[in-house]
């Protein structure tokens, strides 16, 4: 029955790409006239691909993925997630993990992490299982009771991604999660990031400002210029899978941060 | 040697009060007039209990609509000057030089237009409790993170589940701060009211006992008022650190938002 | 919106609130003898204002405000810096502020009254109790305002405490300071207010309640103005130079 169920048109027209941008420009209304913000934007994420962005600060990259998770809403271009479009935020194909801040400080890491089943009246029963599941998966089982303020930096991010994956979206949207953290956790949260994603198999765009962090994690690391944001390289990252802390010692790794590096010292 | 405790020095001094209480007119170091000795104005104020219960339902009364038009007709207008930004602009300031005023001056005008009965005591408080509830729900909505709209949004929330599960429960300590202070000044508005122009109620009692300088029942209304205020601010204590569960170090966000809507409370 | 756009509508706004205060009497819609018409108190204030009673009273509220002002907050800033400076003592009196707000200060009139009998000294008396309060919280609140990395770099340049006194606490509470003074002004005169209007022969207070007792209500109106007018100005004044003093920080 179940190869019944995977003959079905529909499944079968899942696209190969989960993230398809074309053409991308934003300007927005400045205080002296508008401004590009972003311009040239087309990207392709196959399903299943872990892709970073890096940049400059003021380039656009959490505007652009902004715009990924429907939250704004670009000038030009097309943006289809699981090959459709998108315009307004649909946690069913993107949940959206942020910088830090964005767990509400009045429910339990449970009740955060089973919010959006609660925005579409999922019964009770049901919510729970999936987000003590999430909870389990992100390796905080036993911790739902707490409220946010009794948990570590690194497990209040834990939660969040918890969060962005409970309605099982194809596309995981990151926004510096690990911005906040120190250095170790942040490490270890990389680490956890790649074991998660390999257990769930999800499309992942993820920004951040550290070239170390885009190189162990990413498939794939983008560069984006200095204000209008445009893609200016993309650069394929071949280490072997899984990553291990040992691969940042070696020349291929240093060889592929320094490439990066010298795309972004080259912008204005 | 080390120092007792914050705690303990407090109760040493307020059980030192109430035995100076006691001790100053027994000794004939204050005229009983101006302080009649703690136990005789118990004594009094339980000989005369039913007249003092009466007075203390009334203004019970009259506190408890007051709060109820301050609180909702607060909270609603709080919440749509915080929620909108071009009446903020245009009126939050007018508000707060609106609040330099005295309002007791208006008290004349509330006995003029509706008799020295509950009505204008009721009037009077309302106003007098409005303001800060209407000024810390304003600035309750207008100081939520934007973080968690963003977040909601992002987890598709539409805007009555924005409102309900993310705006009203963000709000929630500030607006109960608003709430605490306007309850109390609910109280002083009444309990002031009564004393000026009234016949009923515990201000009455305190200024009646004091045309006729029978002291022992003046201080007899001023224990009851006491009492009352005290319960009321341990009961919405008690109500915020239920309600406030989740709220990092209870006591030091408490004592600092205590800090900002008790510069309101004037009286 | 723009700045002249937000005066423009402010003050239709209160052109309407005038004009029906005006028009809803003289129509008939609500009763004259409860709500006289705005012109009729404009023209009744230029009267009491030409009258030598309501001057002298005038004086003597001011008087009385002014020296509980000037008693209430030296007092309350000496005893709120000292609750800032020393731990203990603030850790013993703080929270026994909190509960002094909100309790009705006002039943503690007729003690005063007892004390002082029903003139000048205990208009005085009354406002510096109802005041003094707040200035304590305002003032412990303002040392403890002073950022101690401020006071750390200070001392690590050799400041002596003299100078940090003059170069770091000084200006850092400055504006809170400033905001004492505004709020501690508003307490004052609603003390000496209600002090006058619950039993006195004096000041506008009295007047205004006499006036209110008597029925007089274009009288009362124009009172009510009077006093609301000079609160508002100096609330106004402080917060200008609150501004100035705050331009510097964000």
């Amino acid at each position: 029955m179940q190869h019944v169920a995977q003959l079905n048109p529909a499944v079968e027209a899942a696209p190969a790409a989960a993230v398809e941008v074309r053409d991308l420009g934003h300007i927005y209304a400045g205080r002296d006239g508008p401004v590009p913000a972003l311009s040239d934007i087309s990207l392709t994420v196959p399903t299943g691909r872990f892709v970073v962005i890096v940049g400059p600060s003021g380039c656009g990259k959490t505007s652009l993925l902004m715009m990924l998770a429907g939250l704004r809403t670009q000038t030009s271009g097309t943006i289809m997630i699981d090959g459709r479009p998108i315009a307004t935020p649909d946690p069913s194909r993107v949940g959206v993990v942020f910088q830090e801040a964005s767990l509400f400080p009045w429910l339990t890491a449970v009740e955060n992490v089973e919010f959006p089943l609660v925005l579409k009246h999922a019964p009770r029963d049901e919510r729970r299982g999936r987000a003590e599941a999430m909870l389990n998966l992100v390796g905080l089982s036993g911790f739902g009771g707490r409220y946010p303020h009794e948990l570590s930096g690194g497990m209040k991010q834990r939660v969040s991604i918890a969060r962005g994956l409970v309605q099982d979206p194809p596309v995981l949207l990151m926004d510096e999660p690990f911005a906040a953290l120190d250095e170790q956790t942040r490490m270890t949260m990389g680490h956890e990031l790649l074991r998660i994603w390999s257990q769930t198999s999800k499309t992942v765009v993820f920004i951040t400002h550290s070239l170390t962090e885009a190189v162990y994690l990413a498939d794939e690391v983008l560069v984006m210029s200095a204000r209008p944001g445009r893609i200016l390289d993309r650069v394929p990252i071949d280490l072997p899978r899984p990553r291990t802390y040992k691969m940042m010692a070696t020349d291929v790794f240093g060889a592929l941060r320094e490439r990066i590096w010298q795309q972004i010292r080259s912008t204005p | 040697m080390t120092r007792p405790s914050p705690r303990t020095v407090r109760r040493l001094i307020g059980l030192m009060l109430l035995v100076a209480w006691e001790a100053t007119p027994r000794l004939g170091l204050l005229p009983e007039l101006f302080l009649p000795p703690l136990s005789k104005t118990l004594a009094v104020l339980w000989s005369d209990r039913s007249l003092y219960g009466a007075a203390l339902l009334v203004t019970l009364y009259e506190v408890a609509v007051a709060m109820l038009i301050a609180c909702g007709v607060g909270i609603l207008a709080g919440a749509i000057v915080g929620g909108v930004a071009t009446l903020r602009n245009l009126l939050l300031p007018v508000f707060s030089s609106l609040y330099a005023v005295p309002i007791v001056i208006l008290y004349p005008i509330f006995t003029a237009w509706f008799g020295i009965g509950s009505e204008s005591k009721i009037a009077f408080a309302g106003v007098y409790g409005f303001f800060p509830v209407m000024l810390s729900t304003a600035a309750g909505i207008r100081t939520i993170d934007e973080q968690y709209l963003l977040a909601a949004r992002s987890m598709g929330a539409t805007l009555p589940q924005l409102i309900a599960r993310v705006i009203i429960p963000a709000s929630i300590p500030t607006v109960l701060a608003g709430l605490r202070l306007g309850g109390a000044l609910t109280i002083i508005g009444v309990v002031v009211s009564e004393m000026l122009t009234s016949a009923s109620g515990i201000g009455y009692l305190v200024t009646m006992n004091r045309t006729i300088l029978d002291s022992p029942r003046v201080f007899a209304a001023i224990i009851v008022v006491l009492v009352m205020s005290v319960a009321f601010d341990i009961l919405v204590r008690t109500i915020e650190r239920r309600t406030l569960v989740w709220q990092t170090a209870g006591r030091r966000t408490s004592s600092a938002d205590a800090a900002v809507p008790a510069r309101l409370a004037t009286a | 919106m723009s700045r002249a756009a937000v005066i423009l509508i402010r003050i239709a706004i209160l052109a309407v609130f005038l004009g029906a205060w005006e028009v809803l009497p003289r129509a008939g819609i609500v009763n004259p003898m409860l709500l006289p018409p705005f012109s009729t108190v404009l023209l009744t204030l230029g009267e009491i204002l030409g009258r030598a009673d309501f001057r002298e009273a005038m004086a003597v509220t001011t008087a009385e405000v002014l020296i509980a002002f000037v008693i209430a907050v030296p007092l309350g800033g000496a005893i709120g810096v000292l609750a800032a400076e020393n731990e203990y003592f603030g850790a013993i009196f703080k929270p026994m502020l909190f509960y002094v707000f909100s309790i009705p200060k006002s039943i503690f009139l007729p003690m005063f009254i007892l004390v002082f009998g029903i003139g000048f000294q205990q208009k005085v008396a009354y406002a510096t109790f109802s005041t003094i309060f707040i200035v304590i919280m305002s003032a412990s609140a303002a040392v403890e305002s002073v950022k101690s990395d401020y006071v750390l770099v200070a001392q690590s340049y050799g400041a002596t405490r003299a100078q940090i006194l003059r170069r770091i606490y000084i200006p850092s509470m400055m504006p809170i300071l400033l905001e004492t003074l505004r709020i501690s002004m508003i307490f004052n005169f609603t003390g000496v207010m209600i002090a006058e209007m619950y039993a006195s022969r004096t000041g506008v207070g009295h007047m205004i309640a006499n006036w209110g007792e008597n029925f007089m209500l274009p009288q009362l109106f124009a009172g009510v103005i009077v006093l609301a007018v000079a609160a508002m100005a100096f609330n106004e004044l402080v917060r200008t130079l609150e501004a100035r003093c705050s331009t510097w920080r964000s």
